[in-house]
């Protein structure tokens, strides 16, 4: 509210372009250490691929990639295995945060503090903790094998089921976050609405209530699925050298061969995948909030 | 800094280095990266501590050391680190990509030492064996025949991720003896571990994995690092058909020559056998003076890579075969590894 007596109000705009030329200047460090330890690096990185010393420009690593198909085939590889990782994640995440919207204040800091607490522990340790579970001597089989449900014990580990396990349950936490922060923001007066209006539960469920959540859930999807892309530790220690990962070839290629300007053309394609899945998120959302 | 300044500061570098060469001026500190853990250990109390008692000289370690370390290291123009640890293929490599220095022998001045350790771009210092372990308590293979028969020999298996670790073992398997597997026949190598493959539990990458996974019952074979399982009483091992191979310890291009004066001494400390032997009591690798076994303890000389009865039944690693083909290789794994 303006008090009385003060010059003619200034119009929106002036507004806008004050706060504008202040946060500017709260955020140029942030900006500064951005573009000098993060985004110069990575444009030297990318530019590897292209430039060398005493060569001058090149596609030739580009073309090594184009001749050497097992690269895109273990990007390809890399892309199924973080959607069936991220799918896991939608599966078990969309109950979980819907259930802890229905759980009373007390409760529900208690099932946050569950969900978060995974954030504290190395994701080493959390990713050691699997073969202890799951492991032919590990709790699950002898389980299985005491209750006389199966005789031999069951190979969750060192296949794609313990990768995407693994990563399940690491990246878990950035989908229920968000999903549950939008899920409590839903005024529970439009679902009474739609009751009151005659809609059965399972009605109002999908008519209403899912479509609000849409947008959070496309959001925590696509963030579990672009940081699955990336993910190097549970795919070593889980994957038993069996599942190919993109991070894992990287690896092979900075570090033992070392190969950086082909790491950095496979680098540049892993980007634009990303960036265009990014931009397919960005016209969906737009759409559905339009 | 101004061009013209910084260019000016370049020129005067290599005057300035000279000088101080000259001046035989010596660093009281150097820096080396190894490969780690009980290896960098054995390096610790074989060589560091004797070197720092007698010199006062201290090498401060770091680990782990792979190939991209360095490269970056000498890219980024920097001198703090002198030495580096680098296996028998990768020190070709790193030669032909122009990252590490001529070793001045001359002033080393080494105690006797097996010709391939001395070599012009790297001192020799570890001589580790690859070779087939297991379970105690499972049939106990002779061969790698034997090893890679599961109808026979009934268990899991667990083998390096590495093409140079992996594909000379199946070579063998084929009936291909240890004198003739160079120059190696990549596609039947191929073929074989494409037969045992769905047996294969567990492709290593850290030479922890295996021990602690035959340990856990995981599997039950595995071709693992000597070092990591002889001794161990959990654990069977056979030398036949193992690879010997030899760890080096490198100079980093660009070093100064004060540091460089430094680990001369260091080498020279790395050459005499009393060493070696302290060295091998941290670990079950030796190093490369002939005097060495006598050294050694009598009961305990089956576990060493280079005693006797063991290097009769390995072959050595052929490092000039890998250096001409090995980026062709990790190519045709990387595509074995999609088809697992």
């Amino acid at each position: 509210m303006r008090t009385a007596g003060r010059p003619a109000p200034r119009g929106p705009e002036d507004d806008d372009a004050m706060t504008r030329s202040n946060g500017f200047s709260f955020i140029a460090p942030l900006l500064v250490l951005m573009v000098v330890a993060f985004n110069a690096p990575i444009v030297y990185m990318l530019g590897l691929a292209f430039w060398e010393k005493g060569r001058g420009f090149t596609l030739e690593h580009y073309e090594g990639l184009a001749e050497t198909p097992v690269y895109l085939r273990v990007l390809g590889n890399t892309m199924r295995i973080a959607l069936i990782a991220t799918i896991a994640n939608v599966v078990i995440g969309y109950p979980l945060a819907h259930w802890m919207r229905s759980l009373g204040s007390r409760a529900r800091m208690f099932a946050i503090a569950l969900v978060v607490l995974p954030f504290w522990v190395s994701i080493l340790v959390r990713t050691y903790a699997w073969i202890v579970v799951l492991g032919n001597g590990g709790l699950v089989n002898r389980f299985l094998q005491w209750s006389g449900l199966t005789d031999e014990p069951v190979s969750f580990l060192y296949n794609e089921l313990g990768v995407t396990i693994g990563m399940a349950n690491v990246l878990l936490p950035f989908l229920v976050l968000p999903l549950f922060a939008a899920m409590v923001r839903i005024d529970d007066r439009l679902l009474q609405a739609a009751a009151s209006l005659g809609a059965p539960p399972r009605t109002i469920f999908w008519k209403v209530y899912f479509p609000l959540t849409l947008p959070a859930l496309a959001a925590g999807a696509l963030l579990v699925f672009i940081l699955c892309l990336g993910f190097y530790v549970t795919p070593a220690v889980l994957g038993g050298g069996r599942v190919p990962m993109i991070s894992n070839l990287l690896d092979t290629l900075i570090n033992q061969i070392p190969r950086w300007e082909q790491a950095s053309a496979i680098s540049t394609i892993l980007l634009i995948v990303t960036l265009l899945i990014f931009a397919a998120y960005r016209r969906l959302d737009r759409k559905a909030s339009a | 800094m101004k061009r013209r300044s910084f260019v000016a500061a370049a020129a005067a570098l290599p005057a300035v280095s000279i000088l101080s060469g000259t001046a035989r001026a010596q660093s009281k500190e150097i820096r080396m990266i190894e490969s780690g853990g009980a290896s960098g250990d054995s390096i610790q109390k074989g060589y560091i501590d004797p070197l720092f008692k007698k010199t006062g000289i201290k090498v401060v370690r770091e680990s782990p050391s792979s190939l991209g370390k360095l490269r970056a290291l000498v890219e980024s123009g920097q001198t703090s680190t002198t030495l580096f640890e680098l296996g028998s293929g990768i020190v070709l490599q790193a030669k032909k990509l122009g990252l590490i220095e001529k070793v001045d022998w001359a002033a080393v001045n080494p105690a006797a030492m097996f010709p391939e350790a001395k070599n012009e771009y790297g001192f020799g210092y570890q001589y580790f064996s690859t070779i087939m372990a297991w379970r105690k308590g499972v049939k106990e293979p002779q061969n790698f025949t034997e090893f890679f028969d599961s109808k026979a020999f009934p268990g899991k298996r667990c083998l390096p991720d590495y093409p140079h670790y992996c594909l000379p073992f199946a070579l063998q398997a084929t009936g291909v003896p240890i004198d003739k597997l160079f120059p190696l026949d990549v596609d039947t190598a191929f073929k074989k571990l494409n037969e045992v493959k769905k047996d294969v539990a567990v492709w290593w990458k850290a030479g922890a994995q295996p021990p602690q996974l035959m340990k856990d019952n995981e599997v039950q074979y595995s071709i693992c690092w000597s070092g990591r399982v002889v001794g161990d009483p959990a654990f069977g091992v056979n030398f036949a058909g193992g690879k010997s191979d030899l760890s080096f310890i490198a100079v980093v291009k660009g070093s100064k020559p004060e540091d460089k004066a430094a680990a001369w001494k260091l080498f020279y400390e790395m050459s005499l056998a009393e060493n070696q032997a302290k060295a091998a009591e941290v670990i079950s690798y030796t190093g490369p003076s002939p005097e060495l076994d006598a050294l050694l303890p009598k009961d305990k000389l089956w576990q060493f890579p280079t005693s006797k009865q063991n290097k009769a039944v390995q072959y050595f690693e052929n490092a000039e075969w890998w250096a001409e083909n090995g980026e062709a290789v990790n190519k045709k794994w990387e595509a074995f590894k999609l088809s697992l």
